[in-house]
């Protein structure tokens, strides 16, 4: 145990510092803890293996956790992981309970922090030998049950479901990119969009562009007139923050935490479906499902437990296969590299003083961020309050550098934000609907290479049925969730005709 | 029968071709689904083309188009001008501050519906500090390129 | 008297360093490095990143590396305003690779850019075979394709990952003419795509590197996971320059049997096949002389000083400097010895 030798002060402090960096990086719209990684990576050169490590395990998991802050003040996801909790968040803010919903998150997401965390500490070698075993087939079906939640999400499914087609189409314009199988063709665009869109549409400033600029139109087109008055928000209506909100939702958390940590831990399959599945089951196994949406703090849960978990599983195929679960981890490749080390799967054997601090490193950001939002919560929250001539702005310019900046400055990427920004404005005003298509578009590309790739190497549709036992599991998973969620949609139209004839 | 059956199954990709085959598929069920929404809802469909599209209003009523537009056209300066002055100063994020802060001040100006005194000085002091701020922590001490 | 030599002394040191500052102003204040790779936990960015901080170090001024990946790094470049240097590109053989294979977004890097020093070499690039696998080396995979039998390869095709293939499908048709279509690709992307198609039974060789492959090759052979390398494409004097450890607990003496001449791919009669993944700076095409000039020099200062071989050793790079003119002239005949490889596999 001579690990605690090498655990100084400075190791400490670096974990807490990158974990406020982290959640700063978060909580602004458009920056990711990719970035917060990606940027503070040079400094790690100075730095010994561990402080570094622990400087960029704050900024992970803070960058991670930060990204609930604006999704539920603003309704800006501030990554791509936290945009289900938007869903519930940001209803919660306008009743009133911006502080009650984001305490709700940040336990929600300590505890799915931590419960990755042992898992990986537990499990590592053993679940990466699960990992492999999920082939193109088996991707393709986990990125299908993702994409199932569609069904449950959208008011009028068949409208949902047609958004959420949009949404996999937009992703499929530019390249059918080699790095991760394609053949570098272009396809679905003309030849005076091939200088921009080459490398397609990013992620993120789309996902800024519908959720940001979008509502931004929309509130100019009412006038952006701050409420004053009675109907002005007030921080301390609604239901205040209790903590038997949880009573009950633990098989919910453990649940959310298992998806997340297993999501994070298959690579290739990026860390936004992890929350998207989480919210899609609670859905499925909640008591009052129509609440969900509205500002349930179930939603949240499940949203923020999955994305927090997503931390430790990502870290399970880097530390014991050397690849990257996700974006994130794969720049943490990078300072493993810088410092002379190889991941790979003797890692942890080899290495364990490493393997010990990064634990510790891990769980000590986790509680960091737990300590650094509990407390902050307060003043964070008022953001609601600034008036809309002064925020909205500051949000505009926001999501301008977050735009810039995703891709290490291309112009497009800013421009893309606007026209998502148009097209949000009007997509809502002829009826599509934004989260089924934002849906679609992140998991669009990954449906296709896995879809693709698939019958290339197989040749037969009946693969995927007959490729494994797993493959069976997930299509049973699959039927089931989509069933209740027709289910469900069936019961809501009944509720809502029998309520029609009452009145 | 079995036979038959797994033939029907069998899809053959050839790799300098599969770039079509996911984005035909797509296209081929979004075109089905336009078309099943259509019959869904034909009833409705008849109604806006008898009455010329009466009562779809794209704007809401009372809609504040002057702030609508002016927004759209601001950002649009915005986004043009900061890529041009970035050229002027290249690497140095100055085109990003110098239009920011006009930008800010501009569409502060749009939005606010009571002006006074103090409100312009809100105004003022935001348009200044806030991409003075951003440029400075984000663009100097991260080293996060900017236009 | 005294005063008016050290007056003299004074003065011409002022005049020297104002020479020098001139020298130096002609440099922009601001250098964006684009780099060709998207990824910031990449050779590329690992590359790039030490010798723009040596070169930050040495000029004074700020080298600041982007990741923007090849499209978006070649417009940049491209741009009128970057023939001053205030923007310039890292990039490694996939420049030129990338219009040999027909990729969709490259140009002649010849013709419409101006090619910069060479910097620094990734000995890595590997193939390997499943510890299962019938095979155990190159020979036994060309003769496995030249006797009839299908051996499937993992790659990222249209750049670095895929000339490796080439050049084995290459020898499979100068030992056996017409046998090298047994030799099949597998078209996958990242190395994680890689490594599971050889998991999934899908490849029987795939291409890798050393830096993420190395710890697979130690693996007990009853693991799944249990890989072994038949190939390093590296030149064997570029390995030798490795640190002695090697990667790993794989020793540079471990290295040096799977290159050439241990490791034997014909590319013509009495001459095997080598490839090293070398990287080097590309500049806008009417790029000022005097810039060019600055960084070879101070590159090559860098160079003499010896510390930053001992930096990119430490990373498995091998230090490769060549001064703008002479790496333009090295890389144009390395593209025409692996274009004749690639276009005698064509037809």
């Amino acid at each position: 145990m001579d690990f605690i030798s090498l655990l100084s002060p400075e190791y400490f402090l670096l974990a807490a510092a990158g974990s406020l960096v982290g959640i700063i990086f978060g909580a602004i719209p458009g920056m990711t803890a990719t970035m917060a990684v990606a940027v503070c990576l040079p400094l790690t050169y100075s730095l010994g293996l561990h402080e570094g490590l622990a400087l960029l395990l704050g900024l992970y998991v803070g960058g991670i956790s930060g990204g609930l802050v604006p999704a539920i003040l603003l309704n800006i996801p501030g990554t791509p992981s936290s945009i289900t909790t938007t869903f519930d968040g940001h209803p919660m803010a306008q009743r009133g309970e911006a502080e009650r919903a984001l305490k709700i998150c940040i336990v929600s997401s300590l505890v799915g922090g931590l419960f990755s965390a042992v898992i990986l500490f537990l499990f590592a070698p053993l679940l990466s030998d699960f990992a492999i075993k999920f082939s193109y087939v088996e991707k393709f079906l986990i990125i299908f049950f993702a994409l199932t939640v569609i069904a449950s999400l959208s008011s009028n499914m068949l409208v949902g479901i047609f958004s959420g087609m949009i949404g996999v189409f937009l992703s499929l314009i530019g390249t059918y990119d080699v790095g991760v199988g394609g053949n570098g063709e272009y396809r679905l665009m003309a030849d005076f969009m091939v200088p921009y869109l080459e490398e397609g549409f990013s992620l993120l400033p789309v996902l800024i562009g519908l959720f940001g600029l979008a509502t931004i139109f929309l509130e100019a087109e009412r006038g952006a007139k701050d409420e004053v008055g009675e109907k002005r928000i007030q921080l301390t209506q609604g239901t205040p923050f209790k903590l038997n909100v949880f009573r009950g939702q633990f098989v919910n958390m453990l649940r959310s935490s298992s998806i997340g940590t297993f999501v994070g831990m298959l690579p290739g399959i990026g860390g936004s479906a992890a929350s998207v599945l989480a919210y899609s089951q609670q859905k499925n196994f909640s008591k009052d499902p129509s609440k969900m949406g509205k500002g349930a703090p179930e939603g949240l849960i499940a949203s923020e437990s999955a994305n927090n978990a997503l931390t430790g599983g990502a870290l399970i195929p880097l530390l014991s296969l050397g690849i990257p679960g996700d974006s994130t981890t794969a720049v943490l490749i990078g300072a493993f590299t810088l410092q002379g080390l190889q991941v790979g799967p003797l890692f942890i054997g080899e290495n364990l003083d490493t393997w010990y601090s990064m634990m510790i490193g891990l769980v000590f950001a986790n509680l960091v961020m737990f300590g650094i939002m509990f407390f902050a919560i307060k003043h964070i929250a008022k953001v609601v309050m600034v008036p809309k001539y002064v925020l909205y702005p500051i949000i505009i310019m926001m999501c301008v550098v977050g735009a810039y900046a995703i891709n290490y400055g291309i112009m497009f990427d800013v421009w893309t934000l606007l026209i998502f920004g148009l097209f949000g404005y009007v997509a809502q005003k002829i009826g599509l609907e934004i989260a089924p298509l934002v849906i679609g578009f992140i998991l669009g590309s990954s449906a296709e290479v896995y879809f693709v790739k698939s019958l290339e190497s197989f040749g037969t549709l009946s693969i995927f049925f007959t490729k494994s036992p797993i493959a069976i599991v997930l299509w049973l998973m699959i039927a089931a969730s989509v069933l209740f969620s027709v289910y469900l949609a069936l019961k809501a139209r009944r509720n809502s005709k029998s309520r029609a004839i009452e009145v | 029968m079995s036979q038959t059956l797994t033939s029907l199954l069998e899809v053959s990709i050839d790799f300098d071709q599969s770039h079509l085959f996911f984005p035909k598929l797509v296209v081929t069920l979004l075109a089905g689904m336009l078309l099943l929404i259509a019959v869904i809802h034909r009833a409705r469909l008849v109604e806006i083309v008898r009455t010329r599209g009466a009562g779809l209003a794209f704007f809401e009523e009372n809609a504040d188009k002057f702030r609508l537009f002016s927004t759209v056209g601001l950002i649009v300066i915005y986004f043009v001008s900061m890529d041009y002055v970035g050229q002027l100063f290249p690497n140095t994020g100055l085109g990003f501050l110098f239009c920011s802060i006009a930008f800010i001040a501009a569409l502060s100006l749009v939005y606010v519906h009571e002006v006074t005194r103090s409100v312009l000085l809100v105004i003022a002091c935001n348009a200044l500090i806030a991409p003075l701020a951003v440029w400075y922590v984000l663009g100097s001490l991260f080293d996060i390129t900017l236009p | 008297m005294k005063r008016l030599i050290s007056g003299m002394r004074l003065g011409v040191c002022a005049l020297a360093a104002a020479v020098a500052m001139q020298a130096a102003a002609e440099l922009p204040s601001n250098i964006r490095v684009v780099i060709g790779s998207k990824s910031t936990g990449g050779d590329t960015y690992q590359s790039s990143s030490i010798v723009a901080e040596a070169l930050s170090e040495k000029l004074g001024v700020n080298f600041k590396v982007d990741a923007t990946g090849a499209p978006a790094a070649f417009k940049a470049v491209e741009r009128s305003r970057s023939s001053d240097g205030s923007t310039i590109m890292v990039f490694h053989d996939q420049a030129y690779l990338g219009v040999l294979y027909g990729q969709k977004g490259y140009d002649d890097p010849f013709a419409n850019y101006s090619i910069g020093p060479t910097f620094a070499i990734n000995p890595g690039n590997a193939y390997l075979v499943s510890k299962k696998s019938p095979y155990s080396s190159v020979e036994q995979i060309i003769d496995a394709a030249g006797n009839g039998e299908t051996v499937r390869v993992a790659i990222q095709p249209g750049g670095v990952s895929e000339i490796g293939y080439s050049a084995l499908k290459n020898a499979v048709k100068l030992k056996y003419p017409g046998k090298e279509g047994n030799l099949t690709p597998v078209n996958t992307g990242s190395q994680d795509s890689k490594n599971q198609a050889m998991f999934d039974g899908l490849a029987d060789v795939i291409n890798g590197s050393v830096q993420s492959n190395e710890q697979y090759t130690r693996l007990p052979a009853d693991d799944q996971k249990a890989m072994s390398f038949v190939w390093l494409t590296a030149r064997e004097q570029t390995i030798a320059q490795a640190n002695e450890d090697g990667m790993g607990k794989t020793t540079r003496a471990d290295l040096l049997k799977f290159v050439a001449p241990n490791v034997q791919v014909p590319m013509a009669e009495g001459q095997d096949f080598t490839f090293d993944k070398e990287f080097f700076f590309l500049y806008n095409k009417d790029i000022d002389p005097a810039f060019v000039e600055a960084i070879d020099k101070a590159l090559g200062e860098i160079y003499a000083e010896g510390k930053i071989q001992e930096m990119q050793k430490k990373s498995f790079f091998i230090p490769n400097f060549k001064p703008a003119a002479e790496a333009r002239t090295y890389l144009k005949e390395k593209n025409d010895r692996i274009a004749d490889v690639i276009n005698a596999i064509k037809g």
